[in-house]
């Protein structure tokens, strides 16, 4: 079965990018798998499906939601929230009717208004101050025939969008754990948050709760690694909290190995965030590959991990609170810290292998390819049937039988 | 309890799994159930008839019947665990395997169009779906639950049960090895023949019938073994118990068998067992120099293992009464206890 593949790729520097590099030679195993160059409007010919791997950046992604819009295809939803890709499209394009459009579709007379407001600059863009509020994924949703996602939250926001399509649920492939040399930055217990420095990622939180664990543990050592946001005065709130000197450990941006080094010398890692655009995180898969406890967000696809594996941190008036309890517990605890780990590990290795994930992809492309006309076939069959003995649609037998095709999956 | 047990029933043809409900009905009544045979016609051909024929078994209401409520279910094979019910079990003989590790051999039935793969993986789902909604799940053997927990993620007990009931007895060891099986290519009973064909000393009883039986013959007419194997077709029980209680050993080597009740059989008969090391199922009874021989499925090793038997009748008589000692450890008692607990 032959398969267009529509996504970006390294040396792109992209999360989905890497991704697709892990996945794409055990799914060449399965499938026939065509990469289409970047650019490409629509799918080679003698594809039997097409599938789109869709992010919220507009650099990497509008090309292939352009293709989307042309040939319809499988979508892999990798953030459920699309403002800023869809503003890319059309604002970004001068195409701000579009914009307004597609606001007012989803969110009504308020959206447009909205909208407006956004184009003559009364109000912040949407996309940087609430896209959680307006996700805006219909704009992709209405042109895919059947979507890949990676948690049941997204599964759930798209159905609740209305999409009527088949949805499976594709867990986010584990690297293998590099054979590396963990970097210890410190004696005592390292705690290693991963990532873009911001208050989303909830690092104003990160930073209180480890002052306090501090106080009482000074053993506590935190590893910030990432590059901070534009406008996020990370020194001031460090030297407010007493954090500019000992206890923390400050990284920009690192290589992938280091990355991995430094993720393998600590103890624990840290993976927070509020709102989630619905999006999983490559930290935390690689963190579950090197079998490291988790401390998370108790939202979307972090909600999901399996307690055994992840302390999670409700995002509410109590945060600071749970999260400093969560630190004390593995800061404290050599015991917790490593049945966490190997439950992290054992999580990788049964959920999220590769080759695993490779056989759930070629399975949801081929019920897509060819699922249309198999459902077609049954229905057929059965309703033929229905009609010999006198069953007519729209009765009550004929819902009973649609009711029992739908128990099954179906038709 | 009042228990029904449902049997997929492909018309005129007879097997292991029906001797096996059959039997199972037989069993529970024996135990004061009121059981019964619940038996749906299925056929797997062409295109969608696979579920559509297999949808049959989702219409169907075994709440109760004739006003009375049926307490349980047992579902052997795809697709007859489709059905509704508050208690289903599942005791799986196998699942739909076209659809699965025969897929891409030349036993497959689902080509590359993307409406075959579409088909295949819709056939999953089905089985996802409707064992998922099992109370327990049991499987008549490692290799059948290994296949299951590899496909679906669905662990399984594995439950096994006796073979079919004869007149087991060891009458000596002639010189004839037997074959106990449907005539299909799965079974791979051409590889006795062209070990026949290499060992002129070697006789062979092929009891069975089935598709592949015209081309089996044109075989053995082909390697000059016309006298030396004999086709019996289908046989009594009297007779299937006779050749069980004459033969030196018995040959059963189906390409990944999904447990395979010959071989219980030929242990109850006192007589060793020939398998290859990618039977499947045989291969948890079957111990190379312990209860038979295990060798690789090529005609000259199996030439050569049945000529060792051949030479060692002591050796093949010990081989069978360690059988023996295993068979009877298969018990309906054990089994019903497990599935009705």
């Amino acid at each position: 079965m032959k398969v267009a593949y529509f996504s970006p790729l390294p040396p792109e520097q992209t999360g989905i990018a890497d991704y697709s590099a892990l996945l794409l030679p055990s799914l060449r195993e399965r499938l026939d798998v065509q990469v289409v160059r970047r650019g490409a409007r629509r799918p080679p010919r003698g594809t039997d499906v097409a599938l789109y791997h869709v992010g919220n950046n507009p650099d990497s992604h509008a090309w292939i939601v352009d293709a989307l819009r042309r040939v319809p295809g499988v979508v892999v939803l990798h953030d459920f929230v699309l403002h800023h890709l869809v503003a890319g499209m059309t604002v970004g394009r001068r195409d701000g009717h579009g914009y307004l459009d597609l606001m007012e579709r989803e969110h009504g007379v308020v959206g447009r208004l909205l909208g407006h407001g956004v184009l003559d600059k009364r109000i912040p863009p949407l996309w940087e101050s609430r896209p959680e509020d307006f996700p805006l994924a219909t704009f992709v949703l209405e042109h895919a025939t059947g979507l890949v996602v990676h948690s049941r939250h997204v599964r759930d926001r798209a159905r609740a969008a209305g999409f009527n399509g088949p949805i499976d649920v594709v867990p986010h492939p584990a690297w293998p754990s590099p054979d590396i040399r963990p970097e210890r930055v410190s004696e005592g217990v390292v705690v290693g948050c991963f990532g873009v420095v911001n208050a989303s990622k909830r690092v104003p939180e990160l930073l209180r709760a480890t002052a306090d664990v501090r106080r009482s543990h000074p053993e506590l050592t935190l590893l910030l690694v990432g590059s901070t946001s534009p406008g996020f005065d990370l020194d001031r709130r460090l030297q407010r909290l007493g954090l500019d000197g000992a206890g923390l450990v400050r990284e920009g941006w690192v290589d992938e190995a280091r990355l991995w080094r430094l993720m393998d010398g600590s103890d624990v890692l840290v993976n927070l965030r509020h709102p989630t655009m619905g999006e999983t995180s490559g930290s935390v898969i690689r963190g579950l590959s090197l079998g490291k406890p988790l401390v998370v967000s108790d939202v979307g696809w972090f909600s999901e991990l399996p307690a055994e594996a992840a302390l999670k941190v409700a995002p509410d008036e109590h945060e600071v609170e749970t999260l400093t309890a969560a630190l004390e517990l593995v800061v404290t605890r050599a015991d917790v810290r490593e049945s966490m780990g190997a439950a992290a590990a054992e999580l990788a290795r049964r959920e999220h292998g590769v080759e695993r994930v490779a056989d759930l992809y070629a399975a949801a492309l081929e019920k897509a390819a060819g699922g249309g006309a198999v459902d077609d076939a049954v229905l057929r069959e059965v309703s033929e049937a229905a009609a010999d003995v006198g069953i007519s649609a729209n009765t009550a037998e004929a819902r009973e039988i649609a009711r029992r095709l739908a128990e099954v999956e179906l038709g | 309890m009042r228990i029904a047990v449902l049997r997929p029933q492909v018309p005129f043809a007879r097997g292991g799994a029906e001797i096996f409900t059959d039997r199972l009905v037989d069993e529970l009544r024996a135990r004061d159930h009121d059981a019964d045979l619940v038996s749906v016609p299925f056929k797997w051909y062409p295109g969608a008839r696979v579920l559509t024929q297999a949808f049959l078994w989702r219409m169907l209401d075994l709440d109760e019947a004739d006003g009375r409520r049926i307490d349980l279910v047992v579902a052997t094979k795809f697709p007859s665990y489709l059905v509704r019910h508050a208690d289903k079990r599942v005791w799986l003989v196998h699942q739909f395997r076209q659809a699965y590790e025969l897929d891409g051999t030349p036993l497959a039935q689902f080509g590359p169009s993307p409406e075959d793969r579409a088909l295949r993986r819709k056939v999953q789902e089905l089985d996802r779906v409707a064992l998922g909604e099992a109370m327990s799940l049991f499987t008549t053997s490692r290799n059948v639950a290994s296949r299951l927990e590899a496909s679906t993620g669905f662990a399984a007990e594995v439950l096994p049960h006796p073979p079919q009931e004869l007149d087991y007895r060891c009458d000596g060891y002639e010189n004839f090895v037997l074959s106990v099986n449907r005539l299909d290519r799965a079974k791979r009973i051409d590889l006795l023949l062209e070990a026949a064909a290499r060992d002129a000393d070697l006789d062979v009883v092929i009891a069975g019938d089935g598709p592949d039986r015209e081309r089996l013959e044109q075989l053995a007419a082909d390697r000059g073994l016309n006298g030396r194997v004999r086709f019996t077709g289908r046989v009594s029980e009297t007779e299937l118990a006779d050749l069980y209680a004459r033969c030196l050993a018995v040959y059963y080597a189906p390409l990944d068998e999904d447990y395979g009740m010959v071989p219980l059989e030929a242990f109850l008969a006192e007589k060793p067992v020939l398998t290859t090391t990618d039977a499947g199922g045989p291969l948890e009874v079957v111990s190379d120099g312990a209860t038979g021989l295990v060798v690789t499925a090529d005609p000259e090793d199996i030439a050569r293992a049945l000529g060792w038997l051949h030479g060692h009748r002591d050796e093949a008589a010990a081989y069978g009464r360690a059988g023996k000692a295993i068979a009877r450890e298969v018990t309906w008692d054990r089994a019903i206890g497990r599935l009705l607990a």
